[in-house]
């Protein structure tokens, strides 16, 4: 227990460290909400429809990029070797990373939340929304950075990863669609997307954690 | 025959006879498949065309069902050898089960888009449009998605390069598991598509008997067919690893 938390802590003072990558996630999050506000804004003054999508199509995004080179720096310096034959659990490694990633990509959705809540005028930051959101990113972000290990050993990784990840991620994006209209009371069919999206989070962050081990096994 | 049956002392029981004769079997493939695989898709083709009574409603155009709905098996028949394979890479490390699974996508790739193809010629007469956002042709779209990008990522990565065929086996797995929540996903979401109507009890079946039975040839002709082409990719994707490493190792010879 002590030693995931010593991951842990190593990952988020790296993710401190080491800001380009959430940064730039969240540099990238604000231009394609302002462009998607410039592009709607033309065709149609009702733009409250278009909001679940717009974020979701944003946060997916943004999850990419800031996912992208979770591993690829530990790769590259070396250190990545270091932590497995370090007597840590590979599952901690993992869970560490991904604890980070949340981390990073939570407080980038708020700062999108924020934006649209100025820009759209629709208020965003309910507690039904953000639940939503927060359950949904548990289970992105622990896919995409199970995939991002993926990336650290072929070319052109920038390109793959969203390839591999967004057809992985259609039923998170469907249900995170749907609950969040369902959370600004619009119509959503009657489905339970909220229980869809537990069920995707349980489902990547487990299968994940089983699988991390033996995709990193020397 | 008795050969392959009798139990020698090291033969490991019922198991290891029964894996000398699957493997003795495989030693017969490139005399027995080919043109078993002829005679079936022929009896296919000309059942389709011929033998099959034209459709009172729809006309000539569900003639295309015979190929339609075998290529959905074999899509997905060949996607469970992807998957198992995948188990196989992880589990007992043989970059001969790699071979296979690429090979396997390969052919589960193309049938998929026959699969759709076929599909979408049949929709617009029909239905009148060649897409729509169905569930069922939704989640075959993304099957082909989640495929072909299996097989980007293996073609980047070096073919000899264990690491990445690990991976590559855990997209595969994650993919493969996903597509029960995709399907779930997609029927929420919309759902135009003809329920199955072949997977059902015998006084519950829908079909004439004569489609029943050109259907029936077409699936066997579709899934030897399958069977042979993962069979020749398979062999070509561990001949071209065998030469890509014989290559590295002449480069290494040369340059000492």
């Amino acid at each position: 227990m002590s030693s995931s938390w010593a991951v842990l802590e190593k990952d988020l003072r790296l993710l401190w460290r080491h800001r380009t990558g959430w940064l730039s996630a969240l540099t990238f999050a604000t231009i394609s909400v302002l462009t998607y506000s410039f592009a709607f804004d033309l065709v149609t003054a009702e733009v409250k429809p278009l909001l679940p999508g717009v974020l979701w199509v944003t946060f997916l995004f943004a999850g990419t990029i800031a996912c992208s080179r979770s591993f690829a720096d530990e790769v590259e310096q070396g250190t990545f070797d270091a932590l497995l034959l370090a007597p840590v659990p590979r599952t901690a490694l993992y869970v560490g990373k991904v604890l980070a990633n949340c981390v990073a990509l939570l407080a980038v959705e708020v700062a999108v939340m924020l934006l649209a809540t100025i820009l759209f005028n629709v208020p965003l930051l309910t507690p039904a929304l953000v639940l939503s959101v927060a359950v949904g990113t548990v289970g992105y972000v622990s896919l995409t950075t199970l995939l991002s290990t993926l990336g650290a050993h072929v070319r052109a990784r920038e390109v793959l990863l969203p390839v591999l990840s967004l057809p992985l991620l259609v039923p998170l994006l469907i249900a995170g669609v749907r609950s969040t209209s369902a959370a600004l009371d619009m119509p959503n069919g009657d489905a339970p997307w909220t229980l869809l999206l537990v069920v995707f989070a349980i489902w990547s962050i487990l299968g994940s954690a089983l699988l991390f081990p033996l995709a990193v096994e020397r | 025959m008795t050969t392959i049956t009798r139990p020698t002392a090291n033969s490991g029981g019922m198991l290891g006879s029964l894996g000398r004769l699957i493997a003795k079997l495989y030693e017969w493939h490139w005399y027995v498949l080919p043109p078993v695989v002829g005679i079936a898709m022929m009896a296919m083709i000309v059942g389709a065309v011929v033998v099959a009574p034209r459709e009172a409603v729809e006309g000539q155009v569900q003639r295309l069902m015979y190929i339609h709905v075998p290529s959905a098996i074999a899509a997905y028949m060949a996607f469970g050898v992807v998957f198992v394979c995948s188990l196989m890479v992880l589990w007992k490390r043989d970059m001969r089960y790699d071979a296979v699974a690429r090979g396997a996508a390969t052919v589960g790739v193309l049938f998929t888009a026959l699969m759709l193809a076929t599909g979408a010629l049949w929709g617009r007469p029909i239905w009148g449009t060649f897409w729509a956002w169905d569930a069922r042709l939704t989640s075959s779209l993304l099957l082909f998605l989640l495929y072909a990008a299996y097989l980007l990522a293996r073609s980047l990565a070096d073919e000899l390069d264990e690491q990445a065929a690990r991976y590559s086996a855990v997209y595969a797995i994650v993919a493969y598991l996903d597509v029960p929540i995709i399907q779930m996903s997609v029927r929420w979401w919309r759902t135009l598509h003809p329920q199955p109507i072949v997977m059902r009890l015998p006084g519950d079946q829908q079909l004439p008997t004569s489609m029943l039975l050109v259907l029936y040839a077409g699936m066997i002709g579709i899934l030897l067919l399958t069977t042979w082409l993962i069979v020749l990719r398979s062999e070509t994707e561990r001949i071209g690893a065998r030469a890509t490493a014989l290559r590295a190792t002449l480069d290494r010879a040369e340059g000492n």
